[in-house]
């Protein structure tokens, strides 16, 4: 457990399905992590909250695999994935999805959930060529559960669709289908509710307990307080690239720090709505 | 009449080739490949120094293994990949779209003036002649039967590799150059390491051009820098685009409206009386409006990128779930522990 959790005065959580000390990422000399370090405890939702620029994103994207960092460890389960390039981290079960939603367009959404599994029989040209009754089989295999995927994530009717045809929140809901068919371990998710209608955002926050229940580790970037408060069991929050706090949510109500750097922030704004 | 019909047959084939090579780097994987005439060029003239004896005077080349037809080939098809290699691992690894697209383009330049001025290599700007007519001997061939023959053999070789790569782009293979094409950090976000997908892409690619270039040269007999000018590229990219970047039936269609009703058949009509050579050079004008009402009016080709259904994919059509998403009132309460159960 790191120093701020600590600090924070949670009691210990579980094992940690992610660990990261350290981390920092600048750009320009501007830093956007300057030492962020904090947990990921296994089987939980974890939510990584922070007010704009306060490098919740850069983050996810060092993680993930998709940047490096300039300094600092990442660790998955026991193993070090620091500056692993994403496909290898996705392998190992770390997956994500993106603050703006991005299908991959040309694809049908059948499509998009088949090309998850990171690897196939049919990705290799020589089972492609002599080994077909193989490289079918398994086409067949994934094309089930995908088809099962997206009646559960209310999309078999577009399954047939270019996904690039589909509303903003039918996109919200493939990304996270296509992530969940990947088999991950566990699954960072960037603003996953970010302009959704309400009615829809119930309904993520539930697919989202779902996959706590079905044992999938979830950590995602959050700024609807009410939805955190209600589905997430341990909070980090970001602030200037460090880490300011770690705990509940209503813990982290308590906590002065937090309060003036973010939340303070989100009710000021809430209560000129 | 014989004679120009199977020209134009061979042309029809052999850009076909190509044109699918093309498609699977940039139609299926998104690599702007503006080099591709390059590793056409390889592939014939490594086809052309595999043939020919190692002792034909007055020509300066390498090799000279005297292979006979379609082992020849298969070595400019092999060059091509070794060349793609090479090309691949300067390119793909650092740089990517246009950025690509430039460097590219800037090694094709490097390798049309090193071919052309280095004499030992190819011969130079002479290039390659009297290059082996494949089959003349063994059946008996004359120049215009053999024109028919290989034209038909040229097809033969198509189909096998249309089949090859219509297996290829609609296997999962196929799927993960398409998805890298679309959008290469979710891909590699997904697990896929595209740098090794992009080399394959690059590969498939490169043999066909290796193939379609060794046909062209022992269709001719001869292969030199003016055959294989950078622009030359455009054209095949023309076939591509007229046919629909994407779809392999495409580069059929791509391969039959603009290599050979376009460049080739123009070159067998009457003289323009008082403008001699002008039907010639009015090709290039015609590919180009051609090129341009295309792209205006259908970006997308005469056979568009199909759509790869459910039931493509050998699973039962479900139309009650259809129905049943129509009423969202009853999705809501959808069995989401149940599917999601197998995901860790």
């Amino acid at each position: 457990m790191s120093a701020a959790n600590a600090t924070a005065g949670s009691p210990p959580l579980t094992v940690d399905a992610l660990r990261c000390e350290g981390l920092t990422k600048a750009f320009q000399g501007v830093h956007a992590v300057n030492g962020a370090a904090f947990e990921v405890p296994e089987g939980k939702i974890t939510a990584l909250i922070g007010p704009n620029g306060a490098g919740k994103t850069t983050v996810v994207n060092i993680l993930s695999g998709a940047m490096s960092s300039d300094s600092g460890r990442v660790f998955l389960g026991d193993t070090e994935i620091t500056n692993w390039p994403a496909y290898k981290i996705a392998r190992q079960g770390l997956l994500r999805t993106f603050q703006l939603s991005r299908e991959l367009g040309g694809l049908t959404v059948l499509e998009n959930l088949l090309a998850a599994p990171a690897v196939q029989a049919g990705d290799s040209l020589v089972n492609v060529l002599f080994r077909p009754g193989l490289v079918r089989r398994q086409e067949r295999e994934n094309a089930e559960r995908a088809l099962e995927l997206l009646e559960v994530y209310r999309l078999y009717r577009h399954r047939d669709t270019r996904a690039r045809e589909l509303s903003g929140g039918q996109k919200k809901l493939l990304e996270i289908a296509r992530a969940v068919m990947a088999s991950p371990k566990l699954l960072l998710l960037d603003e996953p509710m970010a302009g959704v209608n309400p009615a829809l955002i119930e309904v993520i926050g539930e697919y989202i307990l779902d996959l706590k229940r079905s044992g999938v580790t979830v950590m995602m970037i959050e700024h609807n307080l009410g939805i955190v408060e209600k589905i997430c069991d341990h909070v980090v929050v970001l602030a200037e690239g460090r880490t300011l706090a770690t705990g509940s949510m209503s813990e982290l109500r308590s906590n002065t720090a937090v309060v003036s750097a973010y939340l303070g922030e989100v009710i000021n704004a809430g209560a000129a709505h | 009449m014989l004679y120009y019909v199977f020209t134009l047959v061979f042309f029809l084939f052999d850009y076909f080739i190509l044109a699918m090579g093309l498609n699977i780097q940039y139609g299926a994987t998104g690599i702007l490949n503006f080099a591709y005439i390059g590793f056409v060029a390889v592939g014939a003239y490594m086809t052309g120094v595999a043939g020919m004896p190692s002792n034909i005077t007055g020509q300066h080349y390498i090799l000279g293994l005297g292979l006979p037809f379609p082992l020849n080939t298969l070595f400019g098809g092999l060059s091509a990949m070794a060349m793609a290699v090479i090309v691949a691992l300067i390119t793909l690894r650092r740089l990517r779209t246009d950025y690509l697209a430039i460097v590219l383009i800037s090694l094709s330049l490097v390798l049309y003036d090193f071919c052309n001025n280095f004499v030992p290599l190819f011969n130079g700007a002479d290039g390659l002649y009297n290059v082996p007519a494949p089959l003349t001997k063994a059946l008996g061939l004359n120049v215009n039967s053999f024109i028919v023959v290989f034209a038909c053999v040229t097809g033969v070789v198509a189909l096998i590799l249309w089949f090859v790569m219509a297996r290829v782009t609609n296997a999962p293979l196929g799927r993960s150059l398409r998805a890298i094409r679309d959008d290469s950090t979710v891909a590699g976000a997904l697990g896929k390491d595209v740098f090794r997908m992009q080399l394959k892409s690059m590969l498939i690619g490169s043999f066909y051009a290796g193939i379609g270039g060794g046909l062209l040269i022992q269709f001719g007999g001869s292969f030199n820098p003016t055959a294989w000018l950078p622009g030359e590229t455009f054209v095949v990219f023309a076939v591509l685009i007229v046919g629909g970047a994407g779809n392999n039936i495409g580069m059929f269609v791509g391969a039959l409206l603009v290599e050979t009703l376009l460049i080739h058949l123009p070159a067998f009509l009457p003289e323009i009386p008082g403008h001699p050579g002008l039907i010639e050079y009015i090709d290039s004008a015609l590919v180009g409006i051609v090129l341009m009402v295309m792209l205006w009016t259908r970006p997308q080709g005469i056979v568009p990128e199909r759509v790869r259904r459910a039931v493509t994919f050998g699973v039962p059509d479900r139309p009650e779930i259809d129905a049943r998403e129509l009423g969202s009132a009853e999705v809501l309460g959808a069995p989401v522990a149940a599917a999601t159960e197998g995901a860790k």
